[in-house]
């Protein structure tokens, strides 16, 4: 078999406060293979942000170990760690955090700029990936003149652009009405069907979820489901 | 990071908030400009210190006539002359003494056709020119032969020769002075103003022994109100004064406890320390404007650290996309020093500015040197640098979770 693209074991994070340690997560064992799309959900406070983190590298856990793609992220130094997050995973935040005074071509290179690739090639790569997100019009648009769906797209143009292998979405559909974030999620499952993308995504709605294949539950800062999305309720019932 | 990207970066902030980044620009500006201008004005200064004290003649002393003491009244110092032309050879024969000169001043009317003007006229000797080291425009100086016959011969100084001659060149002509005709031998070149602002142009040297004899009568026969005495060597100058002392105490029966009837005074050490008083001022000027650069690379400090505050999400985002520590903090500190060296290109053209102003208004000479610029330049780039790093530093340390989690 493969290496998993990420495989935990027992990995925990906790913080320490004035008032004592906080576990914001214990004993996580996962596994995900390269090309699945993953839902998290919990109620706020579970420990979905902060796995989030430490599947991004953003952090490292306190207990256990995290390998990406095989690789020890514990031992990593800053430095090495900023290297890995810009060749193998993309960020998608529920604020965009696009740079307001770059226009998208250039927001979608930001990345690529941190990898000391040439100007032209830049702008070309990020153009490429614009077009993938249905953008190709508003290439030299600044982020503050698109609407919140298309700042959106941006930003999934910009995690793509570096043709990472695990795309990390926080609730990416939260700022966004119904019909966009339809929109945003069916740009994820054609990007997980044609590419194998691996998509981690957390959200709140079951109606996001739905989308993905394999669900994972936190609750308490620990996982209490881990399994296949069940099959789909009838679409939006109506509510009473 | 590729270099060119940080500039590109730094200037696309600097440009969104311009307003603040002119008024940040604007103190290292007059920091910049004011150090330029306080180097260029205390150049200037110098330079015209100098200059005047080449014109005075170096390594020179001179022995002036003392107070004489006649039934208990003591009269002013050079009042009565004391001196005498063989004390002047009695000088010359001193170990480390290069030339020796008389003087012997009066004033007289000067005639010549309609013209008439009244001025100095100094018997000395010819080693009065080298001492003072001034050449002639034309003609020649005195001869052995003048200063022995006590010739009626003359060399003008340029401001008497422009009120008597106009543009005519007087060398060959004669005048009167004091209604005796002297033939003008000799025109010398312009010397400007001295140390106390006096015209050392507007005069006449006739030879000593003239003076003495045929021009200003013989009421002190053979004597001399001054004389000058150039030595080999700046170092000379007080070894030369003491000998000289001693000598002209003895020569004029003066013991020890009694007041000398002579006065040596040591001009080089003079114009020296008006020297190194300007050059004191000159650096006194350059480290008040350096505060200012200081004062204007705290303020690049703290705009920065407020833009620090303000781009924590930014931040956030760079290093989640990929951006170590040191492409932040290379981010920041380019921009604190691309502000603080178009700050002082500014500032450079402020204090030429400033300098071509002051040279205008008091007709000063105040140059910028290559070093001043350069100096400028270095500072300012280092000002950006240390007022940057701190800054630089802090956004650099950031927590990414943190920063992005920042509103």
């Amino acid at each position: 078999m493969d290496v998993p693209l990420i495989h935990t074991v027992h990995m925990g994070k906790r913080y320490q406060l004035l008032s004592g340690d906080l576990h914001a997560l214990t004993d996580v064992n996962v596994n995900v293979q390269e090309g699945e799309f993953i839902a998290v959900m919990g109620p706020s406070g579970s420990g979905k942000s902060t796995f989030m983190n430490l599947l991004g590298c953003l952090d490292v856990p306190s207990e256990g170990d995290y390998y990406l793609s095989g690789r020890v992220v514990k031992s990593m130094t800053l430095k090495e760690r900023a290297h890995l997050r810009n060749a193998l995973i993309g960020f998608v935040f529920q604020g965009y955090n696009l740079l307001p005074r770059l226009n998208c071509v250039e927001n979608v290179a930001l990345p690529l700029v941190y990898a000391g690739i040439p100007t032209r090639e830049r702008r070309e790569q990020a153009r490429e990936k614009l077009v993938d997100v249905g953008l190709e019009r508003y290439t030299e648009f600044l982020p503050p003149q698109l609407s919140g769906g298309q700042q959106q797209r941006v930003a999934i143009a910009r995690a793509l652009v570096n043709n990472a292998s695990l795309l990390l979405a926080d609730e990416p559909t939260g700022n966004l009405d119904s019909r966009t974030s339809d929109e945003i999620i069916a740009i994820f499952e054609r990007l997980n069907r044609e590419r194998r993308l691996t998509i981690v995504l957390v959200t709140h709605e079951p109606d996001v979820a739905r989308h993905a294949r394999r669900l994972i539950r936190f609750h308490d800062g620990c996982v209490v489901e881990d399994g296949p999305v069940s099959p789909s309720p009838p679409l939006r019932q109506a509510l009473p | 990071m590729i270099y060119s990207e940080l500039l590109r970066e730094s200037w696309r902030a600097m440009r969104v908030n311009r307003m603040r980044t002119i008024l940040t620009m604007l103190g290292m500006v007059i920091g910049v400009g004011a150090v330029i201008a306080m180097l260029a004005i205390g150049n200037g200064a110098r330079q015209s210190v100098n200059a005047i004290i080449s014109s005075m003649g170096s390594n020179m002393l001179i022995v002036i006539s003392g107070a004489r003491t006649s039934g208990g009244l003591r009269f002013a110092t050079g009042s009565t002359p004391t001196l005498h032309l063989s004390d002047a050879d009695a000088i010359r024969e001193l170990p480390g003494v290069a030339a020796v000169a008389p003087g012997s001043p009066g004033t007289a009317q000067i005639v010549y056709g309609a013209n008439n003007w009244s001025t100095m006229v100094l018997g000395t000797n010819p080693a009065y020119l080298r001492i003072r080291d001034w050449q002639l425009k034309s003609g020649a100086g005195f001869s052995g032969s003048d200063m022995r016959s006590a010739a009626r011969v003359a060399i003008l100084g340029q401001t008497v020769a422009n009120n008597l001659f106009g543009s005519i060149n007087p060398v060959g002509q004669t005048i009167r002075i004091s209604n005796s005709p002297y033939q003008v031998i000799g025109l010398l070149t312009p010397k400007g103003q001295s140390f106390g602002g006096q015209d050392q142009d507007d005069i006449v040297l006739v030879p000593v022994t003239t003076a003495q004899r045929k021009l200003f009568g013989a009421q002190f026969a053979d004597t001399v109100r001054y004389i000058m005495v150039q030595t080999d060597g700046p170092e000379l100058l007080s070894p030369v004064q003491e000998e000289m002392d001693a000598l002209l105490r003895q020569r004029h029966h003066i013991t020890g406890s009694q007041d000398p009837d002579f006065d040596i005074r040591n001009l080089t050490e003079l114009a020296n320390a008006a020297a190194s008083t300007t050059r004191i001022m000159s650096l006194l000027l350059g480290l008040i404007a350096s505060i200012s650069l200081v004062v204007g690379g705290i303020g690049i400090m703290n705009i920065m650290l407020v833009s620090v505050t303000e781009r924590t999400r930014e931040v956030g985002l760079r290093m989640a996309v990929g951006a170590e520590p040191a492409d932040i903090l290379g981010q920041f500190l380019t921009e604190a020093v691309l502000v603080s060296t178009l700050g002082c290109l500014a500032g450079l053209l402020l204090g030429m500015l400033c300098v071509a102003m002051v040279n205008q208004l008091f007709h000063m000479h105040g140059v910028i040197t290559f070093a001043s610029v350069l100096i400028a330049i270095t500072v300012s780039v280092a000002v950006g640098t240390f007022f940057g790093l701190y800054p630089a530093r802090k956004a650099s340390l950031l927590q990414p979770i943190e920063a992005l989690r920042h509103e």
